[in-house]
């Protein structure tokens, strides 16, 4: 396998900034479009009343808090995996560091916009923030709602820092290899950067200490997410696996999401030098993992629900497995489940396409499990009387719609103003002179790694 | 600013026009070293290691997490309401936030240290040659004494590869 | 409050008159098919038994003003807490519609104002002046017409004496023909509402969930 040579890489991972081809604009004008149709979904809901929803009583959580789940979900991706590959300094994870903390960032901010797209009246969401008002009223922080305020808070700073520090040395890239206007903004991004040891080493240590906090945030992040559902009482909610059934859905769906974006940044700024089947391969095993682990989860939720044969979770149970929701169920099944298995589990499989391919049954399926926790114990709660369906309105789909048009836009803004490869990273890595480096810290060099 | 420098090529040659500078007599701390990438694999590269940034990050958790207890708690009961029987100070949920807090302080002050620790000084100091990019390795030193120009010259060109350049 | 399930005719008035005292908005057949009628109050109809041996059984079920309410911790604004008297209270002006309290609530008789509230003229001439209106996007439930506890007692402390048993009348109450519905103070070991919860037809909605519901249903004996 070739490696890059320096001032390749500086030429490849650089292109996609100084040259700007009508793809670009037609892709921003696309995903536009469609962001553009869900923010006049969301003002007309505003301004015609939240009525122009599907939701209706009892079902008062739907396809936005579906929606909120799944993409905090995805932004479970980034930071928390390439934490993770940091800390134990797998050598492979140089490429990818980057396009997984994007996804953690732009999913995170996405996904913190649905609660208050969801909100009756979103312009009164500044009260979950604790300043102290005129009467001195401060959020109830026994509400599952503020712990998620904090959560978030808390991981979105994390990972938009984690994202950034990183970036700083490629700003400086960027300050010496452009002119003009350019040269000036990319040298204020760069903060002054020189590239002394003393910079090095910080930078390097607060990356460290960057991961080892980010971890337990992103775990907490998505357990917390899983009480605004484990705390109430409602029938199949009601459940102590879902903080770590959450947690395993998050990684699982962050991963797909990830295949598919390496995938596209690959085929579209002709990264093949940079992207390997390696790196494809190596999430997907760990894909595979993630889906054994998901199946765990539905498992042991599922049988003892069964065995406690409690007649409200019943309800719900059967609803899943044998009646309206069934279909959905299934699907969710053999996408979450049989697919990555099939594709992931067989090594001929384990390719470039057979991993995308996985990872959008995982993404659908992901999506479904979610809507499959939200919406059928609402509508089936304990008083057969106030049994109830929810269709999703044409505001919600668009909005839907939207935020994935949204996810696209964001990346792709951002691959064109920052190298989407970490490149000091990459030449810190294809630069190791073996005769000093123990050999217990030697890292597999791309391609030899075989598990 | 008055500087004088050389670019290498690779480590070794770093490492010898280092070593060498300091033979001559140039204090470590007033030599500036610039790379494309952490070269900690040589000794120039190992320069400034020593940080108390860890430290810092712990003091910023603490100080979050007294933040987060005095937030809830102060609030709570200040002002106490009753919501499902619950007690007007409850552990289990005051310690979630209490964990977030104390998550943030760490975080935002391990960026505040690297930001004033690490970027922030460099103000003063501004050598700087854009083919260190490229990947050359720099090596200099900034307002020399009077005279020891070519002294100075000679040592950091004797390395091979050596380019030495006076600003 | 206490229901009693014999009592019971399955009539409806104690609907017209929530709706009428409270100010509760009506959303029009299409709005009300699809599920978004707002009923604080609402006679639950069940058939027992199998053809042609069919009972019929109605179960008024409002707000239940538990004890342990799970509609109000989850409630990130305190807009959904407990008063000092045991009520659940509900203030509109501090709800932002997260509409956590209604999933979180076992009997579903929280409801949320989907388009601001309108009447037809001359119909927002019989408006309840006691009663604040409801917005687009806040939720609202049984109140057990706090707007007329607050009065009575206001009215006693006036007349300096204690509130007498049976005094009080929420609408739904004061207009049940069949005197199913009883209210009064649970605290007050002698009211007829204390009398009726130690009766042994007593029970309560999904007791076992632990929210400590304060209204009393006396199970139906009779058949109909």
């Amino acid at each position: 396998m070739t490696h890059p040579s320096e001032p390749r890489i500086n030429n490849d991972l650089l292109r996609p900034l100084l040259l700007t081809s009508w793809r670009f604009y037609l892709l921003i004008a696309l995903f536009g479009a469609f962001v553009l149709a869900g923010l006049v979904a969301w003002f007309s809901q505003m301004y015609f009343g939240f009525g122009i929803s599907g939701l209706r009583w009892p079902v008062y959580w739907g396809f936005y808090i579906t929606n909120f789940v799944f993409w905090i979900g995805i932004s479970h991706a980034g930071t928390l995996i390439s934490a993770i590959l940091r800390l134990v300094n797998a050598g492979w994870r140089r490429p990818v560091t980057r396009c997984a903390e994007v996804i953690t960032v732009f999913a995170l901010m996405i996904g913190a916009l649905f609660p208050l797209i969801h909100l009756g009246r979103p312009w009164l969401a500044f009260w979950l923030f604790p300043y102290p008002s005129e009467r001195l009223i401060w959020p109830n922080f026994r509400s599952p709602l503020v712990w998620d305020f904090f959560a978030i808070n808390t991981y979105l700073t994390g990972s938009v820092l984690f994202l950034l520090l990183p970036i700083i040395p490629d700003f400086a890239v960027v300050r010496d290899k452009s002119t003009g206007l350019r040269r000036k903004i990319y040298g204020a991004l760069a903060l002054g950067w020189r590239g002394t040891p003393k910079q090095w080493h910080r930078l390097e240590t607060a990356m460290q200490i960057m991961a080892i906090a980010i971890i337990p945030v992103a775990v907490s992040v998505h357990t917390i997410v899983s009480f605004d559902f484990s705390m109430a009482p409602v029938p199949m909610w009601n459940t102590a696996i879902f903080g770590p059934y959450f947690v395993a859905g998050a990684i699982f769906s962050g991963i797909a999401g990830l295949i598919i974006a390496m995938a596209v940044l690959r085929k579209f700024l002709h990264l093949e030098d940079y992207l390997h089947p390696v790196h494809f391969e190596n999430l997907g095993k760990l894909m595979l993992v993630m889906g054994l682990l998901w199946g765990y989860f539905v498992f042991n939720e599922r049988l003892v629900t069964y065995y406690g044969n409690e007649p409200a979770e019943m309800a719900v149970f059967w609803r899943t497995q044998r009646e309206s929701f069934a279909p959905l169920y299934w699907t969710m099944v053999i996408c979450n489940f049989v697919l990555p298995l099939v594709l992931m589990g067989i090594r001929r499989f384990r390719t470039i396409t057979g991993c995308v391919i996985a990872s959008f049954g995982v993404i659908i399926g992901m999506w479904l499990e979610r809507f499959l926790i939200v919406v059928p114990p609402l509508g089936a709660k304990y008083l057969p009387y106030s049994f109830g369906i929810y269709r999703p309105q044409p505001a919600e789909i668009a909005i839907t719609a939207a935020t994935f048009a949204a996810m696209c836009l964001l990346y792709v803004l951002f691959a064109k103003v920052v190298p989407i490869i970490s490149i000091w990273e990459l030449k810190a890595g294809e630069h190791p002179s073996p005769s000093l480096i123990p050999p217990a810290t030697e890292e597999h060099p791309l391609g030899e790694l075989h598990l | 600013m008055k500087a004088v420098y050389g670019l290498y090529p690779d480590g070794q040659s770093a490492q010898q026009a280092f070593n060498r500078l300091r033979a001559a007599g140039v204090a470590t701390r007033d030599i500036t070293v610039l790379s494309a990438q952490p070269m900690e694999d040589f000794e120039f590269g190992n320069l400034d290691k020593a940080t108390w940034m860890w430290w810092f990050a712990c003091l910023g958790g603490l100080l979050g997490m007294s933040a987060g207890f005095g937030l809830a708690s102060l609030t709570e009961t200040s002002w106490p309401m009753n919501v499902g029987g619950m007690p007007v100070f409850a552990w289990w949920p005051n310690l979630i936030i209490m964990f977030e807090m104390t998550m943030f302080g760490a975080i935002t002050a391990t960026v505040a240290t690297l930001v004033v620790s690490a970027l922030l000084p460099n103000r003063s100091r501004t050598l700087y040659d854009p083919e260190v990019t490229e990947g050359k390795i720099l090596i200099g030193v900034e307002n020399p004494p009077d005279g020891s120009i070519p002294d100075l010259e000679r040592t950091l060109g004797s390395p091979l590869g050596a380019r030495v350049k006076t600003v | 409050m206490a229901a009693d399930l014999d009592r019971c005719t399955g009539c409806g008035a104690c609907v017209v008159a929530c709706h009428a005292e409270n100010n509760i908005s009506t959303v029009g057949a299409g709005q009300a098919a699809i599920g978004r009628a707002k009923h604080w109050l609402r006679v639950e109809r069940y058939w027992e038994g199998d053809f042609p041996n069919v009972g019929l059984k109605f179960v008024p079920v409002m707000c239940q003003q538990c004890d342990n309410a799970p509609c109000e911790p989850v409630c990130p604004t305190y807009a959904s807490h407990h008063t000092e008297d045991g009520l659940n209270a509900q203030v509109y002006n501090r709800c932002i519609g997260t509409r956590y309290c209604a999933n979180a609530c076992p009997y579903n008789v929280r409801f949320f104002d989907f388009f601001n509230p309108s009447w037809e003229k001359p119909l927002q001439l019989q408006l309840n002046p006691d009663v604040s209106l409801r917005e687009v996007g806040v939720m609202e439930k049984c109140t057990f017409c706090v707007q007329r506890i607050r009065g009575t007692q206001i009215q006693a402390k006036a007349e300096d004496r204690e509130v007498r048993d049976g005094e009080i009348q929420p609408a739904c109450v004061q207009s049940c023909g069949a005197r199913a519905l009883v209210f009064g103070d649970l605290a007050d070991p002698e009211s007829e509402v204390s009398r009726l919860s130690r009766s042994p037809r007593g029970s309560k909605l999904l007791e076992d969930l632990g929210t400590q519901p304060k209204v009393n249903y006396l199970s139906r004996q009779s058949q109909a």
